[in-house]
């Protein structure tokens, strides 16, 4: 199609386009926020005392819930549903790890995510791998694992790749 | 000089609480001297609707109303008191397909958790100084979803109103105050 015939298409729908006021840029003014100010709200992220535990254990007796379901889903089930009952915990999980000292939690979950977002049905195998992420999780968080868990860490999330790996080798032919 | 945070009112909605004083905490330290908070988008709206705040973050994750319920209405609700309002939403997922989903309700930024204080504040950054234009079609109201696109373009721009891509995008990771 030249430039003649893509100009005069007919419009594919109706749009009409809207530069409301910047009202908020006439409230703050100009300037941006300083490194001093973005430092101390960086010291107050780091330096936070919540104790990430019991928000946990509530996403991890929800994933627990969600693993129930899916162990005991039959095929004609609305499969986005069972899996969803499952990435939700997740997705907190992933989320709330890092914000609360926990980025092995964060990079745990992130990985569960990155699985239940690409499967489509759940079977036993599905249920034994997210399963396997539960117990991971649970253990790290029980043993408060604040860090990146350094070498043992590394290798959970290894074991739990390859589990995944393997599932999409065997089933799907293709990997995370 | 640097921005008046002091000025303005931001609503965060958020049903954990620990998350909720967080983010409350940031807008503080950032200057901000009213922030509200609600603990689900049906709560959210109820104080939008009462406060008419100048910015809404809110997680997308919440019960009776999640986030992208909550953006949807404020786009389209007549009892909304501005329709405009810059709505960045907070959440784990970061897979295209739920930035998509997001961006198509109404959102105007998306912001993953977790995330640090100069993730927060460059969202704020992009809602001042590059706000949206707004499209009304037959199915879709909302900021303008075609933000990204033409860098690397190269060729010739077309319309008055078309933006060169190196006055557009700001490499705001390597300013040291943007």
């Amino acid at each position: 199609m030249n430039d003649r015939q893509h100009f005069s298409q007919k419009p594919r729908r109706n749009a009409e386009f809207i530069k409301p006021p910047n009202m908020l840029k006439t409230k703050v003014g100009s300037g941006g926020l300083s490194d001093d100010i973005l430092n101390k709200a960086e010291n107050l992220l780091e330096n936070n005392t919540v104790d990430f535990q019991p928000l946990a254990e509530m996403y991890l007796a929800g994933l627990m819930k969600g693993i129930d379901l899916a162990k005991e889903s039959d095929p004609n089930d609305d499969q986005e549903y069972v899996i969803s009952r499952m990435l939700y915990p997740g997705m907190q999980l992933k989320a709330n790890g890092g914000m609360f000292h926990y980025p092995l939690v964060t990079r745990i979950a992130d990985k569960l995510i990155q699985f239940l977002e690409v499967i489509e049905r759940v079977d036993i195998e599905v249920v034994e791998i997210v399963m396997a992420f539960h117990t991971t999780i649970r253990a790290v968080v029980m043993g408060r694992v604040s860090g990146d868990g350094g070498k043992h860490g590394t290798e959970l999330m290894r074991a739990l790749n390859e589990a995944c790996v393997r599932y999409f080798d065997k089933y799907q032919g293709k990997s995370l | 000089m640097s921005y008046q945070f002091q000025n303005i009112t931001v609503l965060i909605v958020e049903d954990n609480q620990p998350m909720l004083e967080l983010a409350r905490a940031l807008m503080t330290a950032f200057g901000v001297k009213n922030v509200m908070g609600a603990k689900h988008g049906e709560e959210g709206f109820k104080k939008f609707c009462e406060h008419n705040p100048d910015i809404i973050i809110a997680d997308w994750m919440m019960k009776p109303m999640d986030g992208i319920s909550l953006a949807h209405r404020i786009r389209n609700d007549p009892a909304s008191p501005n329709k405009f309002v810059p709505f960045v939403l907070m959440t784990g997922f970061s897979e295209k397909r739920r930035v998509m989903q997001a961006r198509d309700a109404g959102v105007t930024e998306f912001l993953v958790k977790p995330f640090t204080a100069r993730d927060l504040y460059r969202r704020l950054y992009q809602i001042i100084e590059r706000p949206r234009q707004f499209v009304r079609s037959e199915d879709f109201f909302g900021p303008d979803r075609r933000r990204k696109g033409a860098a690397g373009y190269q060729g010739h721009l077309r319309r008055n109103t078309d933006v060169q891509p190196d006055d557009y995008y700001v490499n705001v990771d390597s300013d040291k105050r943007i």
